[in-house]
């Protein structure tokens, strides 16, 4: 018993040192994003004796929030709609459908979740160019889409699977045509795994930096964590202000977060146990 | 007879050509354009390039150091994230499930780093290994702590694994403990009665329960930790130097920033793609066995 007991107290010691390293970045930016930089060069741990929002108000204007808050959104919300719409057909499809071509063409689709993107990230760039997709927020959501709807199709093929064929064909004998019985019975029944799907896709883009940075050069266009880069290159030692502009980004995320949280760690299990 | 197989594959191409175009456009041809350029010497902006058959290839490896080398510190570094990742994630999950009231609390806190985006997570601990770190350590008697946390190349390594652990333990601890809840109580409970100690029954009962899982982390992590670009960029951009350069980054530097060598760079990337498909291929056909027989 007493050795239960002492590895009860270990546990519990290991849980809370973890969770202050685990908040303790957090817990500085947000206190010293408070502080003036005299008052945080005393000391960055210890609590600001007087609340400085000078330097929210900087940063607000710096990384343009409300425009690239919105470009970001922008970004995200037509990216996960093209990708739901398009790989819930798809995924629905391709799992009702036998046959080689269709085995071959889901196959194709899973295949590529494999391959890095800075094996494609060269070409990619030309061919935006090409098709003038580069440099605006929508032609940067419709990139997302083919990027992204490899793994929605594998998620929605296997959710498929447990959707009974019955329900289509009672359907059918109604007289639905193929399209028709999609919208009205089968993708609301497909809503938990789009949800995860939603999740995981807003997760990944609204938080990418790599593909913005490539395909964006106006700096109206910028997204928030792209407009938050550029103002930590350019102001390099004020860290007030980049430490305000570091809580504005993460905020959004954190507020996500403390709603959804259910259902964001649902989505992420799921996302990799039917993987 | 034909026009029923016909009429399938127009509905076919209905449900799956939105899809498909998107895919193709942006992922596919990609793909195979950078594998084409890899043999050539495109430079990206002259119309006219020819073939070198491997020499792109061998350049890479044989007469660049900076690749090579970065290469290097790539594998470095999946090692660490791949075990540490996993060893601390597991752990975690094991310790927040074996609480009762304070398990939530616990989840939440451990996963909120993984919220935000990883180069905001780097930003967040420059400042911390930059100024918090020494002023600290000047204050108190933890003077191990001022260190040049990331101007030296021997202490960045372990800063870049710290913040990618920080960043990302949270993600691979939800599914583990997804997992673990998947094991059923009457099992444990089982062991216990037996005369297992907890360490006993974590090992024999649980572990093999929950190897599905083991498996999609190890692949989670494996195939991250090889594509790692933004916690390098945001914490050290690899320097100092190119001390700290990883090959995502190698890569991005001689197609982007140096001189446009786009036949060169896709050479690199097609090898970084390469390493991943043996690795991954690996990894899946060792633990599918283990899965087996567990």
């Amino acid at each position: 018993m007493r050795q239960k007991k002492a590895t009860d107290v270990f546990i519990t010691l290991f849980l809370c040192i973890g969770a202050i390293i685990s908040f303790f970045p957090i817990y500085l930016a947000i206190i010293n994003s408070v502080k003036t930089q005299g008052e945080m060069f005393s000391s960055f741990v210890a609590l600001p004796t007087k609340l400085h929002f000078e330097n929210y108000s900087q940063a607000f204007d710096k990384i343009n929030l409300l425009n690239s808050t919105l470009n970001s959104a922008i970004v995200s919300v037509i990216g996960i709609g093209g990708i739901v719409f398009c790989a819930a057909l798809a995924g629905y499809k391709l799992s009702r459908t036998s046959g080689r071509l269709s085995n071959m063409i889901f196959f194709l689709f899973i295949a590529s979740m494999l391959v890095p993107f800075h094996s494609i990230m060269i070409p990619l760039t030309r061919m935006a160019k090409n098709l003038h997709v580069s440099g605006s927020t929508y032609g940067l959501a419709i990139i997302y889409v083919g990027l992204g709807v490899n793994m929605a199709i594998f998620l929605y093929h296997g959710f498929v699977k447990s959707i009974p064929r019955e329900l289509e064909e009672a359907a059918r004998i109604d007289g639905c045509g193929e399209f028709q019985t999609f919208f009205r019975i089968i993708f609301p029944l497909l809503l938990p795994i789009t949800v995860t799907i939603a999740i995981l896709d807003f997760l990944w883009i609204w938080n990418d930096f790599l593909l913005p940075l490539l395909m964006l050069t106006d700096s109206t266009k910028y997204t928030l964590i792209l407009s938050t880069n550029t103002l930590f290159g350019e102001y390099n030692k004020e860290w007030s202000l980049i430490l305000a502009a570091l809580v504005l980004t993460a905020l959004p995320v954190i507020v996500i977060y403390a709603f959804f949280q259910k259902f964001i760690m649902q989505g992420i299990a799921e996302g990799a146990i039917k993987g | 007879m034909p026009v029923k197989s016909y009429k399938k594959y127009i509905s076919l191409l209905a449900f799956v050509g939105p899809a498909f175009i998107f895919y193709a456009i942006f992922l596919l041809i990609p793909t195979v354009a950078g594998m084409y350029y890899s043999f050539t010497d495109w430079n990206g902006l002259n119309p006219n390039y020819s073939f070198n058959g491997l020499a792109n290839f061998i350049e890479a490896l044989r007469e660049d150091p900076d690749f090579v080398n970065s290469l290097l510190f790539t594998l470095k570094y999946v090692l660490f994230m791949v075990v540490l990742q996993n060893v601390l994630a597991l752990m975690l999950a094991v310790f927040i499930e074996s609480k009762t009231r304070t398990k939530g609390f616990f989840r939440t806190i451990f996963f909120m780093p993984n919220m935000i985006s990883t180069i905001i997570s780097a930003f967040m601990w420059t400042f911390v290994f930059s100024q918090v770190l020494p002023q600290i350590a000047e204050k108190t008697v933890m003077k191990f702590l001022d260190q040049l946390w990331i101007g030296d190349p021997k202490y960045s390594f372990y800063s870049i694994i710290i913040v990618s652990l920080w960043n990302g333990v949270g993600y691979m601890m939800i599914i583990y403990l997804a997992a673990l809840q998947g094991v059923p109580q009457s099992l444990k409970e089982a062991a216990h009665i037996d005369g297992a100690t907890p360490f006993q029954a974590f090992r024999n009962v649980t572990m093999p329960m929950i190897t599905h899982a083991i498996t999609i982390c190890f692949f989670l992590t494996l195939n991250g930790a090889f594509k790692v670009y933004e916690v390098v960029y945001g914490l050290t951009g690899g320097g100092p130097g190119r001390s700290t350069q990883v090959i995502t980054m190698n890569i991005y530097e001689e197609a982007f920033s140096n001189n446009f060598r786009y036949g060169y760079a896709s050479a690199k990337s097609v090898i970084l793609f390469v390493i991943i498909l043996i690795f991954t291929f690996i990894q899946i056909r060792v633990m599918k066995k283990k899965e087996v027989e567990a």
